[in-house]
């Protein structure tokens, strides 16, 4: 009886797992992701947020805010050359959002002095 | 990489928020960080107008920034600091920048890697003047226009860097920092004027010698 029950317990457990598993690998929405992202980002956390950006652009390659969220990210970590892509990227997307426009000049007035200094500039803003 | 990101978010628009990151700035001068390092005289820009205003006979221009630059380079960064008392070859900035056999000499005599001098200038303008400003009357509630007079003082610092090397004398740097401070009063103090323009410049003057960080805000969406 208390074997009959502890092999209940362990199936449950087992089902558990396995449904839990296959909603973590339940692809989530671009939104999502970005909304995941932003809130880990105000946490300082950009790595994850990086990440999360990182798979809402997987899910919407054209998702110009996503673009945008990972360049900040990679900004914030150091990936100067990967975050002036992914800026270009959003802007070429989004031409007209002053977010997105008004990011893109401070970060190039920021890349400019920084490779001047440096000389570490593969292609210029 | 040091490269702390944060910060605060602020709601700027709906779906939008805005964080602060801190950015590297590298410094300016090829150092290795543990030079020896002489400090020169820097040039004291003076004008007619200037030389008559006696609020600025009470301040030593030389010595405080000579102090100030010291302290800071001593306290921020691991170079050995030491000061060149010599009287330098002329009083006009291009020709101090050129004067490469000088800055040789002088960098045999101290050993020193680096030699920093250049120019300084610090202005105390008498602001105050009748503003217009907006009024609303507690009796009708109209706005009216009145004109009010309004004492203010202003501080303009301008320096102007030429860093040598120790052991060909030419120069390797020159670069320029403005600060301007505005404060209430006619008669604010010049000292104090003179520290609030150094300090605001702090950064910018140890960025020649050293890294050093700045913080920038971004704008990330939130969905």
């Amino acid at each position: 009886m208390v074997k009959a029950s502890l092999a209940g317990l362990r199936f449950a457990w087992v089902v558990m797992l396995a449904a839990g598993c296959a909603s973590y690998s339940t692809p989530e929405s671009a939104k999502s992701q970005i909304a995941f992202g932003s809130e880990v980002a105000r946490k300082g956390l950009w790595r994850e947020a990086a990440f999360r950006f990182e798979q809402a652009i997987a899910k919407e390659p054209n998702n110009a805010r996503a673009h945008n969220n990972l360049a900040v990210a990679l900004e914030a970590t150091g990936e100067f050359t990967r975050a002036l892509t992914e800026y270009k990227r959003a802007l070429e997307l989004d031409p007209n959002d002053t977010h997105i426009r008004r990011n893109y000049a401070r970060f190039a007035e920021f890349y400019t002095s920084y490779t001047r200094t440096s000389g570490k500039a593969t292609s210029g803003p | 990489m040091l490269l702390a990101a944060v910060l605060a978010a602020s709601p700027a628009a709906a779906g939008v928020s805005q964080v602060r990151l801190r950015l590297p700035l590298r410094p300016r001068l090829p150092l290795r960080g543990n030079e020896k390092i002489a400090l020169a005289n820097f040039l004291v820009v003076t004008d007619a107008e200037k030389s008559r205003d006696k609020r600025l006979q009470n301040v030593d221009l030389q010595g405080e920034f000579h102090r100030f630059l010291k302290k800071q380079i001593e306290k921020k960064t691991k170079f050995e600091v030491s000061d060149l008392d010599v009287k330098l070859p002329t009083q006009n900035l291009s020709e101090l920048g050129r004067a490469a056999e000088f800055w040789r000499s002088a960098g045999t005599m101290t050993g020193a890697e680096v030699l920093v001098s250049g120019s300084l200038e610090f202005k105390v303008e008498d602001r105050s003047g009748y503003k217009t400003e907006e009024y609303v009357s507690p009796i009708n509630g109209q706005t009216y226009y009145r004109q009010v007079y309004v004492e203010q003082t202003g501080f303009l610092f301008d320096i102007v860097f030429l860093v040598f090397d120790g052991h060909t004398g030419e120069k390797i740097l020159q670069d320029e920092f403005k600060d301007f401070r505005q404060t209430g009063g006619r008669r604010s103090d010049e000292l104090q004027g003179l520290f609030e323009n150094l300090f605001s410049l702090e950064n910018q003057i140890l960025n020649l010698f050293v890294a050093r960080e700045r913080e920038a805000d971004r704008y990330i969406f939130t969905d």
